[in-house]
């Protein structure tokens, strides 16, 4: 399981939840814009801000709806695993609405009615990890704070045998085709030896429950169960049930496959398997005889096999554990099954007005506010962080400390940050540039980095944009920079030649840009562009 | 105690111990990144059945640090 490659969708930090699989990447926080390639599973773990206010979650909620509306329209054939949201943390407030609960359940219930749709998503439901008995809380607040972490890093490793107990339900115990026995099992008594008139099959008691119970099963055909029949009986008997007997529910088309004979049916029931081109291990056998169960678990032991009610009556449950174990993984509660129809509803409404035809529109809707600012004495420490800490987005991956870069500011470079909140909120100061002034109009990129946790966005694009207009209007129009690669730095390799910038050297990886600025570049509406830079030059 | 930290580290880090020098400071050591300081952090609250304050964790980036830090823990 844990060779499996994961691409994670998220909002907090839970790297050390999937730190035991092989290289798993993740999104930048809330950021879906890139589409997953050629991972074996992409998880969906999008969870509510534990600072927000109910009218915020609320909120919340509406947009991550568009946001997975807009997920679905890449098309994913990889499996996609989504997990329900779960109330980490709230206060019970007396006069508190119920309108946060519903809508996080029928967030959830939209979650599984997508699992309905598409076979290859299933939902994991975390508030079942949340029940999971830990002394550890679920939350330590101080990691929180730190570095937006979620779950309490102390339970990664309960996380991840939970999570693998989770995956392993997805991948094996699925099955595909339950296998019937006849005689005492889709009626009463022996067609062999009661005749047509004489098997227990109506609308009286035993007869109604046998009835029922091929109502049922043509009920779970009818959801994508695969019925095969496997009888020692004579053919003409059985024919003679399916043609003519009143009560028969199933009809002989509800079947994939017969085996009728008076073979042994550990052979019949593999040679079904090899007809449906299906493995035993996908099969269910469901027969009254404890002998012949007690057959096939000694001699096709892949084939799953129930025990078979000892009363007619306890048919019905029987069914619905038999197909909620081992044909549906993730149980429906009776409660969700009435909202079903309602949250197809819903989803039909979120297609119809709310979806995004596209990643600008998308972009549009987060109200993006990049707000950029000079070194000053309230985030010189947040910018020597920054250059500390920030390896995947940074091309250069220089270290500072505040004494560097105050003498940088002594000696004329430009040292500025930025911060980019939404309309989910403000991220804090996320990026950060220090420029190097030369002589007459040119100038270097020293350092140019942003947090993993706003990537995605564009918000690079947009920062280096200004960045540069900066420049240009003080009349700095030839700027040089660099690339340093590093292990963990490849995905700016190409950043500035797509952004522009033409190579002037090239020496085991590192590069070196040039470009000549003669208009200001334009920056998409979608991101605010607040500048402060500009009014400390005047000062 | 400084050799526990050192294997600690090394486990945290999939470092061979021997890379793990006396005068190891975050800022040189690649793998000594912000995600793998709070996985150390949560090895050696584990390990030695203690808690950090914010303030600590954020201070502790070096050995010699993360051994004083830790030892004023345990001695408290």
């Amino acid at each position: 399981m844990e060779d499996l490659r994961l691409f994670i969708y998220r909002n907090f930090t839970v790297e050390p939840l999937f730190g035991k699989f092989k290289n798993p990447q993740f999104s930048g926080y809330d950021d879906i814009s890139i589409p997953p390639q050629d991972f074996d599973a992409i998880i969906w773990f999008y969870q509510l801000p534990l600072d927000a206010t109910d009218d915020g979650a609320l909120l919340f909620i509406e947009n991550l709806k568009n946001r997975l509306d807009l997920f679905l329209g890449y098309n994913i054939s990889a499996t996609v695993i989504l997990f329900t949201l779960h109330r980490f943390f709230y206060v019970s407030y007396q006069d508190s609405s119920w309108h946060l609960s519903r809508s996080i359940a029928d967030y959830n219930n939209y979650l599984y009615s997508l699992a309905e749709k598409h076979r290859n998503f299933k939902v994991i439901d975390l508030s079942k990890f949340a029940e999971v008995t830990n002394p550890k809380p679920l939350i330590d607040w101080k990691y929180y704070y730190i570095s937006k972490m979620l779950i309490n890093p102390a339970l990664s490793g309960t996380f991840h045998e939970w999570f693998v107990k989770q995956l392993n339900a997805i991948n094996t115990s699925r099955k595909k085709c339950i296998v019937l026995d006849l005689d005492n099992t889709l009626w009463g008594g022996i067609i062999g030896e009661d005749g047509l008139e004489g098997i227990a099959l109506g609308t009286t008691y035993p007869g109604s429950a046998y009835k029922d119970f091929q109502k049922g099963l043509r009920e779970a055909a009818a959801h994508g169960v695969l019925l095969a029949l496997c009888s020692k009986n004579n053919e003409t008997d059985v024919g003679e049930v399916f043609e003519k007997h009143p009560a028969m529910e199933l009809k002989k088309e509800d079947f994939v496959a017969f085996r009728i004979n008076w073979t042994d049916k550990a052979t019949n029931i593999a040679e079904i398997a090899e007809e449906l081109n299906i493995g035993t291990d996908s099969l269910v056998f469901i027969d009254d005889n404890p002998v012949e169960r007690e057959m096939i678990k000694k001699l096709v032991p892949d084939v799953t096999v129930p025990d078979f009610p000892d009363q007619p009556y306890k048919l019905k449950n029987f069914l619905k554990t038999v197909y909620e174990d081992f044909f549906q993984i993730y149980k429906i509660t009776g409660e969700d099954r009435i909202k079903t129809e309602q949250y197809h509803q819903n989803a039909r409404r979120i297609v119809n007005s709310r979806k995004f035809a596209s990643i600008p529109e998308y972009l549009q809707s987060l109200e993006m506010v990049i707000k950029i600012e000079p070194v000053s004495s309230f985030n010189l420490s947040r910018i020597a962080q920054l250059t500390q800490k920030t390896n995947q987005f940074n091309l250069t991956t220089r270290r500072y400390t505040e004494t560097d870069i105050s003498n940088f500011t002594k000696n004329g470079a430009l040292v500025v940050c930025a911060s980019v909140a939404d309309k989910f909120g403000d991220n804090g100061i996320t990026a950060v540039s220090i420029i190097k002034k030369g002589k007459n109009s040119q100038a270097t990129i020293d350092s140019y980095m942003l947090s993993c946790r706003i990537l995605g966005r564009g918000i690079e694009d947009a920062f280096l944009k200004a960045l540069l207009n900066h420049l240009y209007r003080n009349n700095i129009k030839e700027i040089f920079a660099e690339y340093l690669p590093t292990r963990k730095n490849m995905q700016t390799e190409l950043f500035y030649e797509n952004f522009g910038f033409k190579i002037i050297s090239q020496e085991n990886g590192t590069k070196k840009y040039r470009v000549v600025v003669h208009n200001e570049y334009r920056i998409d509406p979608c991101y605010a562009i607040v500048s402060n830079i500009g009014k400390t030059d005047e000062r | 105690m400084k050799d526990k930290i050192k294997k600690i580290m090394a486990s945290v880090f999939m470092a061979d111990e021997k890379t793990i020098a006396d005068d190891i400071r975050q800022g040189d050591f690649e793998k000594w990144d912000s995600l793998q300081h709070l996985n150390l952090m949560v090895a050696l609250e584990g390990h030695y059945h203690i808690t950090f304050e914010p303030e600590e964790i954020m201070d502790m980036t070096d050995l010699e640090k993360i051994i004083r830090y830790v030892e004023n823990k345990l001695n408290k």
